[in-house]
């Protein structure tokens, strides 16, 4: 599903964020990215969705070469990626419910299949009740759960997110890790990127371990 | 495609109901530029109306050293009125000069008792298309009168053509000058305040792009917000043109003794205030792409 050749990102001479990363990802795996701040996890996400560029490289999803593609063709990666942040990235100014449907009027659905979808993705993360408020009504787990719908509600190939318990207590962290289990459990390939090893031993799955821009552990539980 | 039409229209006005603020500074920014561009616009074809109506004095005066008998005159006025650069003849015979130049002595005139109507020469005065009021046209006519030999003396205030002629340049070169830099003005303030507008919703630019937004698919809402926009401004401005002509304009130059006698201030016509409207919609729409260019980046 992700394939990564030697991939390196340089930021100038002196600023190297990844560097030669040759990577795999299976379809359908869950993969954890881990390792302190500034190790290179958030560049390896943007990556895969077309955020930035690779410097040197190749990066294949779903057998596309995405290195390869022009500015016309990244929203339709994208379309195939759901990605959530630990700071949620939400529009402040709308519901729940445009919140979410968004996404998938950004693709060009149709109303009524928007509204059917939106409710459903809005249902699995237990917020089919708060679909006319705004998010700053709502606590910090409950905006990340709109963040996770938003992402999920167009039934993505690979599931990215940056940090997501980042700004979360423990206990919301792992009401949060559910939603991404039964996601992993519907065949989406999930990819988290976290510094929090609680996560790993409660959530045991396979652990790429990232320092000063190396892939330094690849490890199956 | 009907659907998406409705979808961007829909979500146009809804950005405009969510940022009242910001689309109030837009539209009011965008009003005072128009309506500064315009005010210069309008104060620019006052003047060229009053140049021009100054300019109905540029006539060319054939004195006659025997006025012609009724039999010459005629052909004479149809040859003097072929010329390409003439608008009308008209005939002042030697008694109508008299009689002219009595009515200017005005309390005066007595002087005149007794005076033969001899006295003054009879005359052609020869007035100019509009196009040919200038000093080559006025040339052009009395090189033509010149070879008729009937005429003994051309009259055609030479020095009061060059001082009007410098006039009407100088009024053309700062006008374009100050006309330029209004122009620059309006436009460089109505695009940062887009780009401050737009800087301010840039989250909802980089979330639109995160979920597979085309480029087009962002842009299009926006660019129909910035044409509304542009079009309440044009309107805006427009109406507060009018008003402040009709109230404030008209009635102090009527009071105000500078004022030429005659002269009437005029407003845009239908057709330019139509081109203010469709300029205060191509400024917002211009202004938002322009400015989407540097938020909008797959």
């Amino acid at each position: 599903m992700i394939q990564l050749f030697n991939v390196t990102k340089s930021y100038g001479k002196e600023s190297v964020a990844l560097r030669e990363m040759t990577v795999h990802v299976e379809k359908g795996e869950f993969v954890y990215v881990t390792g302190p701040s500034g190790a290179g996890k958030t560049t390896f996400l943007s990556m895969l969705y077309g955020a930035t560029k690779p410097t040197r490289g190749q990066i294949l999803i779903n057998g596309t070469n995405i290195t390869r593609m022009t500015g016309r063709q990244i929203p339709y990666l994208r379309r195939k990626i759901g990605v959530v942040f630990q700071d949620f990235k939400l529009l402040g100014s709308r519901t729940v419910y445009e919140n979410v449907a968004f996404a998938l009027e950004a693709q060009g659905k149709k109303r009524y299949e928007v509204s059917k979808k939106v409710y459903q993705a809005l249902k699995e993360v237990g917020l089919e009740h708060r679909l006319q408020r705004r998010p700053i009504e709502l606590s910090g787990g409950e905006q990340q759960r709109i963040a996770i719908a938003r992402a999920l509600v167009v039934d993505p190939l690979i599931l990215l997110a940056d940090e997501p318990s980042g700004n979360l207590d423990q206990e919301v962290t792992y009401e949060i890790m559910e939603l991404f289990k039964h996601a992993h459990a519907r065949g989406t390939t999930v990819l988290l990127a976290t510094h929090d090893h609680s996560l790993y031993k409660r959530f045991p799955k396979r652990v790429l371990g990232l320092e000063d821009g190396r892939l330094i552990m690849d490890h199956q539980p | 495609m009907l659907e998406n039409i409705r979808y961007f229209i829909r979500r146009a006005l809804r950005n405009m109901r969510q940022w009242p603020v910001l689309c109030s500074a837009a539209i009011l920014t965008m009003a005072v530029a128009l309506a500064t561009v315009a005010t210069f616009f309008l104060v620019v074809i006052n003047i060229q109306g009053l140049a021009s109506s100054w300019s109905e004095e540029v006539q060319v005066v054939a004195y006659f050293q025997q006025p012609p008998s009724r039999n010459q005159l005629a052909p004479l006025v149809r040859k003097v009125e072929a010329f390409p650069d003439v608008k009308q003849v008209i005939y002042v015979s030697k008694t109508e000069a008299l009689k002219r130049f009595k009515t200017r002595l005005g309390d005066d005139a007595g002087l005149l008792e007794g005076v033969s109507r001899d006295l003054l020469p009879a005359s052609l005065e020869v007035t100019l298309k509009a196009k040919s009021r200038n000093r080559a046209g006025v040339e052009r006519v009395v090189s033509l009168l010149k070879k008729d030999s009937r005429f003994n003396d051309l009259r055609f205030g030479q020095e009061w053509l060059e001082r009007f002629e410098n006039f009407v340049d100088l009024l053309k070169f700062v006008g374009l000058i100050l006309g330029s830099f209004f122009l620059f003005a309006a436009l460089f303030i109505v695009s940062n305040t887009i780009k401050l507008t737009l800087y301010a919703r840039r989250d909802e630019l980089e979330i639109m792009a995160l979920v597979g937004a085309t480029k087009r698919f962002i842009q299009i809402p926006f660019l129909l917000e910035g044409a509304l926009q542009g079009l309440i401004s044009g309107l805006l401005s427009l109406g507060f043109l009018g008003l402040s002509f009709k109230l404030l304009v008209q009635k102090s130059l009527q009071s105000f003794w500078l004022t030429p006698v005659g002269f009437d201030p005029v407003f845009l016509a239908g057709n330019q205030q139509l081109i203010l409207v469709v300029c205060g919609v191509m400024l917002g729409l211009l202004g938002s792409l322009f400015s989407l260019r540097k938020f909008v980046r797959l």
